[in-house]
């Protein structure tokens, strides 16, 4: 094509600058991870996996672990159909009032989380929530209601309304037009929704401060924990495991994406 | 399938969108197994009242009956009509097969029912071996029948189509004109067509309504509308027509004579009060070129101002003192002159060629 070149020096330059930016901080505590030191340093004498078998040996780190993971498994579900049926419901509807209703479905990632945290903090005190499952659940599941909302949107956007019509038109009932295709339409839209509200709660940390203490202790709360109190090599362990199952999540996302594509 | 065509009535048909009008009054009855063609260019209406009588646009006044039972207020999924929309909406992530099943797995019937009539259908469009094919991997042509299959699998009381054939090049358009006719022939189902090409009107429908700014213009069998077009609009609408205008003469019983300009155009069939205006329409094609000293009903002489040679057909455009340009089409073979800009050129109709019509145009 006409009109692009290849780019000089310079723009080369910029470009793998930025990259080593955003990457160089993650890839940093490879080499911590994997120190033979007994503190949080660069590996001196060789590598060494003791801080892994440490972490996967100790019952408050796997309890973490399992909890962060059931609770974005509820809070992801919660995402998802909430997310799921406000994104269907405006599609269909599509007034200036769902226009309104959009931007509501956003407010949790406009907002500042701390603020979002305070709040939470003072309704959750009465209702009996704090320190419990099914508050931080519910806490992380609001919050990831956006990214279903906005991915199940944009999968909508590209939604042929005449297969809807064809559906109704051949006699499906609007469940079943739904179920049958809709839904299916839509599934990588839900799918990357779902993936993105999961990690958002696998690590989110500044409203579990708030809202959890001792029984609902998860995993960036156990790092911060550990960060704040001794500087043990065992954190950059969990660091690379937490980097390493979002990296396979989001390439889980990518390869449904070029399937649907495809 | 069993031959079971139901009769459709349209009463008074009105849908307004605000201030504009989309549907102005249209009354129409489909006939059972008969094959009704909605023909009017964009805008006229023609899909709205395709919309409305499939239940997905509610109409503002007016009522559609089947078989004489009010069926205005019922949802399009309680209406039983088979619908091919334009572009198929065939469902992308389904096979060939299971699109066609589809309206049999909504209405609850069992895989073996289903499987077996399936397979008919797509017998029925000669699309048994693609049963497994998604429909991207089908040509338009193909994808096309398959919406044809899936509209009819489920014996519907009526089979609606929006513009079915306008997505086709023109080749595959004229034999799947063909394959739509002799398929209704074969189901001898009611068809209701939506179109804006005259030509695909005329050669499927058992009737054709003609509709423009909402409004319904005239409606009867393709060749009653082509030979005696009721308006300007109609005759200029379906097919090519010179307009003549001018006061009646004289009258009598077996026609009367227009006086237009200089000339004296012989009209035959009913008389007109003498000094009114009429206007006329004259098809192209049922001009001939006179030789020297042969005769017509009507002559007139002209100028040839230009032509185009169109293989089978001769295109001429020829202007004349008294009635301004005349556009004739003649057989190609039948030509047998040499064109030239200015070459003399007698045009000859017969009293029967020119039918009066109302002057509806802007």
């Amino acid at each position: 094509m006409d009109g692009i070149h290849p780019p000089g020096p310079a723009a080369r330059g910029l470009a793998w600058a930025t990259a080593l930016y955003l990457l160089l901080p993650i890839l940093i505590i490879v080499p911590v991870a994997l120190t033979d030191q007994r503190y949080l340093s660069l590996p001196q004498d060789g590598i060494s996996f003791q801080h892994f078998r440490t972490v996967l040996a100790s019952p408050e780190w796997l309890g973490s672990i399992w909890q962060s993971f059931t609770i974005a498994v509820a809070a992801t579900i919660l995402s998802v159909v909430a997310g799921t049926l406000c994104a269907i419901g405006c599609w269909r509807i599509s007034r200036r009032a769902t226009e309104l209703v959009r931007v509501l479905m956003l407010l949790p990632l406009i907002i500042p989380s701390i603020v979002y945290a305070i709040g939470l903090y003072r309704y959750f005190g009465p209702l009996g929530l704090l320190d419990r499952f099914a508050g931080v659940v519910i806490a992380h599941g609001v919050t990831g209601i956006p990214y279903v909302v906005i991915t199940v949107s944009t999968a909508l956007a590209a939604f042929d309304p005449r297969l809807e019509q064809a559906a109704r038109g051949m006699g499906a009932s609007l469940s079943q037009t739904l179920r049958w295709v809709i839904l299916p339409r839509i599934a990588p839209g839900i799918f990357s929704g779902a993936i993105f509200a999961f990690i958002h709660s696998w690590d989110e940390l500044v409203m579990v401060l708030f809202i959890a203490s001792r029984d609902v202790f998860t995993l960036p709360r156990r790092i911060w924990d550990g960060i704040n109190e001794n500087l043990d090599p065992a954190m950059a362990a969990v660091a690379v495991l937490l980097v390493l199952f979002t990296t396979l999540l989001l390439m889980v996302d990518r390869a449904l994406r070029r399937r649907s594509e495809g | 399938m069993s031959a079971a065509g139901h009769a459709l009535a349209i009463r008074g048909l009105t849908k307004r969108y605000g201030d504009f009008t989309a549907v102005d009054d249209v009354s129409l009855e489909v006939g059972q197994g008969e094959f009704l063609t909605l023909l009017g260019p964009s805008g006229s209406g023609k899909t709205t009242i395709l919309m409305a009588v499939a239940g997905f646009v509610a109409p503002s006044a007016g009522s559609i009956l089947l078989d004489g039972r009010d069926i205005t207020p019922l949802p399009p999924e309680k209406r039983n009509f088979g619908m091919v929309f334009q572009g198929y909406a065939l469902f992308p992530h389904m096979s060939v097969a299971d699109n066609v099943a589809f309206p049999l797995r909504v209405r609850g019937l069992g895989r073996a029912d289903r499987d077996a009539k399936v397979r008919a259908a797509l017998d029925l469009v000669q699309l048994g071996q693609f049963a497994g094919r998604l429909p991207r991997q089908l040509s338009g042509g193909q994808q096309q029948r398959v919406a044809l299959a899936r509209a009819l699998v489920f014996d519907p009381s009526l089979l609606l189509l929006d513009e079915p054939l306008s997505a086709l090049d023109k080749k595959l358009r004229a034999e799947l004109q063909e394959e739509l006719k002799a398929l209704h022939r074969r189901v001898g189902r009611t068809f209701i067509n939506v179109t804006h090409d005259q030509d695909e009107a005329l050669s499927l429908s058992d009737r054709i309504a003609i509709l423009n700014h909402g409004k319904l213009i005239q409606s009867g069998a393709p060749g009653e509308l082509y030979e005696r077009p009721r308006t300007r609009f109609v005759a200029d609408f379906l097919g090519k027509s010179n307009f003549i205008e001018g006061s009646v003469a004289s009258s009598d019983a077996g026609g009367f004579v227009l006086a237009a300009g200089p000339e004296r155009i012989a009209v035959r069939g009913q008389g007109a009060p003498e000094g009114t205006r009429r206007l006329l329409s004259l098809r192209p094609e049922k001009i001939v070129l006179l030789g020297e000293g042969a005769g017509a009903d009507n002559v007139v002489e002209g100028r040839l101002l230009a032509w185009s040679y169109l293989g089978a057909d001769f295109a001429l455009r020829v202007a004349t003192p008294g009635l301004g340009e005349i556009r004739a089409v003649l057989p190609a073979w039948q030509a047998a002159f040499a064109p030239a800009e200015g070459l003399p050129i007698r045009l000859g109709w017969s009293a029967d060629a020119a039918v009066p019509v109302e002057d509806d145009a802007p």
